[in-house]
Parts: C-alpha cells; structure tokens; sequence
C-alpha cells in the first residue's frame, strides 16, 4: 500500500515534518505529561485562591509543603498545569474517539454506496446532502444539551455521528473508480464473491484517503469539542478539556490571562500540528495531485 | 435553468423542514422542555399545569402538526421563558448578525483576495511562503481562541475597541461590531487567500495573460484586470456555500464579544430548552443556509452550463 519512496517524499516534505513534531509533542503531553503533574488536577489547593479577593493564585506561586504552581492556579484554586496536562488527554480522547467513529462511518457507507448503486447509493448521497445542509453547531449542541448525560462516550458519539460525510463522499468516488479498473472486472468475472472484491480490491485502496482525511479530522474535531465544551456543552466541569479550561478561565481574562492563553495555545499546537501533517500526508502520498 | 432552479429550491425547502423535524423530535421527543424551563425545583403539579397551557401533554405528532401548521402560517410559537413571540424575538436579533456578518464578509473579501493576488505575484519568494502559512495559521485557529485573544490584546491591552457589547447608536453598533467581524472573518480570509492564490498562478500562466502582456498591458494590469477577473469566479461561488458559516458560525464570536445577535439567541434557547425559541432558530438558520447554498448553486449553474445537465 505505501510507496517505498514515500517516507523519503515525507522526511523531504518541512510542513509534513513540522506537523508531525507538534503532533508528537501534544500526545507526549496528553499522554506522558499527566504523569508529572505536580497536583492532582482536581484538589482545590488550600491557598490556591486568594482569601480576600478570591482571585486564582499568579503563576509561580509556591505553595509551602506542596511545591510550585508553574501556571498559578484556576478559578476554584486547582493547579493550571496539571489541569492542563489532564485536559489535553480528555481533548485528544475524544478527538480521537470521534474520528475513529467517523472514518469506520464514513469508509463503510462510502464504499457500500459506491459498490451496491442504485437506490443504496441515491439514498446514501442524499442523506450526506442533508447532513452537511444541517446547521451544525447548533444541530451538535442542541443533541448533547438534549441528551444531557455528561459523558465523554456520547460527545464522541454526537461528534462522529456527525463527520463522517465528506469521508464517505471520497470513498465512493474511489470505489465506483476502483470497481471500474480492468483487474477488479476480471476478478469478478472469474466469480469472485462481492465480500472478497470489496477486502481484497477495493478496501486498500481506500487506506490512503482515510488516512489523510482521518488525520484532518482529528483537526477538525479538536475544534468541534473546545468549541462545544467552550459554550459549556460538551465536556462538562469539573472534568478538565482543553475547551472547559477556556469555559472557565475566559472570567478571569484581564486578571489572569494564561488561564486562557495556556490552553488556546495547545489548541492551536494541536489543530495546526493535524492540519500540516494531514496536509503532507496528501503531498507524499497522492503526488499527483 | 428553470427546472433545475425549481428541483433546487425543492431540496432547499425539505432540507429545512427535515432540520426543522429533526430538532422537534430532539427538544420535544427526547428532552424535557418543561423540566428545563422550570428547573429541578418545580413540583409535579407545576409542571403539569406548564405541559397542559403549551400543549405539551399532547401526543408528540399532535403537537408536531401544530406546530408546523402554524409554521406555515407564519406563527412561530411564543417563548416559553418570557411569553414573547418568537418572530419578534428573531426579528430583534437577526439584524444583528446580519451586520456582523456583513461586515465579517467584506473583511474576508478584502483581507482573502488581497493576500491571495500578493502571494500569487510574489510567487516562491519569501513572501509567498510567508503569506501561505499565515493563512495556514488562520484555517487553523479557532475563533473561541482568536477571539479570546483580540478581546485581551487589542480591547483589553490597548483599549482600542469596546470589550464587548452591542452599543447603544448606529455608530457604536459599528464600532462594536469591528472585533466580532474581525474573528469572525479569519477562517474566511484564510480560505479565500488560498483559493484565491491557487487560482491566480493557474491563471496568470495562461495564454491570454501573456496576449494582454504582449499587447502592452503593465504587469499589474494583465493582473488585475485580467487575471483576477477570471481567478475570481471559483470565489465567488465559495463565498455563497460559505455565507452559512457567518450565520451559524456566530454562536461562538456572539458568546465571546457579549453581542446580542442570533448566535447568542440560539445559544440561550438552546442552553435554556426553550423549544419554541430553538426551533424558530433552527429554522432562521436553516432558510439562511440552504438561500446562501441554493445561490450559489444557480451561479455554478449559471456559469456552468454543464452542471444543468448532470445537478
């Protein structure tokens, strides 16, 4: 399925590259950082808001007996950094989750639509239509306020339930593409049951797309989940995201601005990271485009 | 043209009416309007009285068909927070965004064409790679973020514009207005500048760029007026898909800058399940989309006498 060259397109390609250390970098803080954090991300430090004003505590605060608040505390005295860390692996989780979600959508749909034709694929298409018609924030956030269950699960659900159009779009013009080539006909002719076409044939061919598309898609769905947990309907506090923190911190902008800048700086780490590797992969992989 | 037009404008209306249905099934069928308006306090008995006044003790599809039958009417149902007709509390609001929106459209324009034709003609130099990755920067930034952070900088810090609100003259609606449309046009600017800058270079390598050049037009010329005439058409179209986007787009920009237009209302309806004011929303939102869409379709159409035989 990969070119040999590949790899070699790749290390050559400076956005693909730059892409792939961000994104290296956001998951080493997903999913190593938590373990050094040095709080738990969910006590309320005694000392962590000020007695008289109840503002959080500055960044650098040293806390006796406990150690360092690098980033300061937030506004219910937590410690920033360890929220931060936390809140960066509930973020990518449930980017991921959903993408996964979307790409198994959109792949399966896309290709039974391209393969079967007729009125599967016209009842397919249609349906894509409508739900790219929706409007979709507002669809996404009226279902999660509805469902009202605070759990990561349905957001993941709600989220990919929702993305996995364009996907589907791309992978049934390759598999009426695919389904034409000489080789594919020949197979079929010989007898060979639909199962084994669409695994053997059409299936590899399909990796590629969804890689690029999938690698976009986390993008994408960083965004939907701060934008989401950022009105307050997604991630529900006291669980720590990337889009809660700035829920919560945007109160204390003019005070304590990196409660707000920390996390739109990861979120922008993270989208940008995706969007270039995304971009690279397309470059190294499809070179004819 | 005509046909197509009119299978256009069938699909636009049962779009709307399946975002419409969809929503009812969600507010009426799976939440609980009355429990959310009344909040955890209220007793059974005041939440029976509240589903006997606004019908919703009736069976679901009975209150489905009323309520679209008075859609088509034309009666969208009062709130059920403060008793106000729903058309009123849009009609208040939407202006709103639409001069948000208006103004976040004129920003992308000059702001995404500008970059895009800069980029183009300093084509592999510093610049070019300079302005493709600024706009990288903005397809990538998410307005809470930006927002957040022009709110801070440039209201805060500097104190340039008000931090946040919707003023209280046509002026200061304006001058309100300008960091909201500024947020809400990045995305825009960004996608535009790229598209704008793939088109040119395809464009400005053509034959009749090099006529107009041979014929004596300056270099700027035959880039203006002849290139960017032409590189423009594919913008155009993309600017009628994306007119949606500043509709529902500013549920988050309107949340941030405290402007009072229909992103908020939706936001409020929405957090609150104030399902008669949810669902006039959605269905604004949903009309404005699919008017923004089917325009842009009857360009392509237009443009592309192709597209009438296969669409």
């Amino acid at each position: 399925m990969m070119d040999p060259r590949a790899w070699r397109r790749f290390r050559r390609n400076r956005g693909a590259i730059v892409g792939l250390a961000l994104v290296g970098l956001v998951n080493a803080v997903a999913w190593i950082g938590p373990a050094f954090a040095p709080f738990d991300p969910s006590e309320q430090l005694e000392g962590g808001t000020d007695p008289q004003t109840g503002a959080p505590v500055p960044p650098g605060t040293h806390l006796a007996g406990r150690g360092t608040l690098w980033l300061g505390a937030d506004e219910v005295g937590r410690d920033e950094l360890s929220r931060l860390l936390a809140g960066t692996r509930i973020s990518l989780l449930v980017a991921f989750g959903a993408t996964l979600l979307a790409v198994a959508l959109g792949v399966l749909i896309g290709i039974l639509a391209g393969y079967a034709g007729g009125p599967t694929d016209t009842v397919a298409m249609r349906s894509i239509d409508l739900l790219q018609s929706l409007p979709f924030l507002l669809v996404a956030i009226a279902l999660n306020r509805v469902i009202d269950r605070p759990d990561l699960w349905v957001l993941c659900l709600v989220m990919g339930g929702l993305s996995w159009t364009t996907l589907a779009r791309v992978m049934r013009a390759k598999t009426l593409q695919v389904r034409e080539l000489e080789y594919v006909q020949a197979a079929r002719a010989l007898g060979a049951p639909a199962a084994r076409l669409l695994l053997r044939h059409v299936l590899p061919n399909a990796i590629q797309p969804a890689l690029v598309l999938g690698t976009t898609l986390v993008a994408q769905m960083i965004i939907f989940e701060s934008a989401m947990s950022y009105l307050g309907l997604g991630v529900r506090p006291p669980t720590p995201s990337l889009g809660s923190m700035l829920h919560s911190g945007q109160q204390w902008l003019t005070h304590q601005p990196v409660l707000v800048l920390a996390p739109s700086a990861l979120i922008v780490a993270t989208v940008f990271g995706f969007n270039l590797l995304g971009e690279g992969l397309r470059d190294v992989l499809d070179p004819k485009d | 043209m005509t046909r197509y037009v009119l299978r256009r404008l069938a699909w636009a209306l049962f779009v709307v009416w399946a975002a419409l249905s969809l929503v009812f099934v969600l507010v009426h069928g799976v939440g609980d309007p009355a429990a959310a308006t009344l909040g955890p306090r209220a007793g059974a008995e005041q939440l029976r009285e509240f589903r006997r006044k606004h019908g919703l003790d009736r069976p679901l599809l009975e209150q489905y068909a009323r309520y679209v039958a008075g859609v088509v009417r034309g009666d969208l149902g009062t709130s059920f927070r403060d008793e106000q007709p729903v058309s009123r509390v849009i009609a208040t609001r939407l202006p709103r965004t639409l001069l948000l929106g208006a103004l976040a459209l004129a920003f992308e324009l000059v702001i995404g064409l500008g970059l895009g034709i800069f980029a183009a003609l300093r084509r592999n130099t510093i610049w070019d790679t300079g302005t493709v990755a600024l706009t990288f920067v903005g397809i990538s930034a998410p307005t809470f973020v930006t927002g957040l952070v022009f709110l801070y900088v440039f209201a805060f810090l500097y104190g340039w514009f008000p931090v946040g609100g919707y003023g209280v003259d046509a002026l200061d609606h304006l001058r309100h207005a300008i960091l909201p449309a500024f947020t809400l046009a990045i995305f825009g600017a960004a996608t535009y500048a790229r598209l704008m800058r793939s088109e040119m270079v395809e464009v400005l390598g053509s034959d009749y760029v090099r006529t107009a050049r041979a014929k004596g037009a300056s270099r700027l010329r035959a880039a203006l007026a002849h290139a960017a005439r032409n590189a423009m058409l594919p913008v155009v179209v993309l600017v009628g898909l994306q007119l949606s986007t500043l509709v529902s787009g500013a549920i988050i920009t309107e949340q941030i800058y405290a402007w009072p237009g229909m992103g908020r209302l939706a936001f409020e309806a929405i957090s609150a399940l104030d399902a008669p004011l949810v669902l006039g929303v959605v269905l604004v939102t949903a009309a404005t989309v699919q008017a923004g869409n089917l325009l842009a379709d009857i360009a392509i159409a237009a443009l592309d006498p192709r597209v009438r035989m296969t669409g």
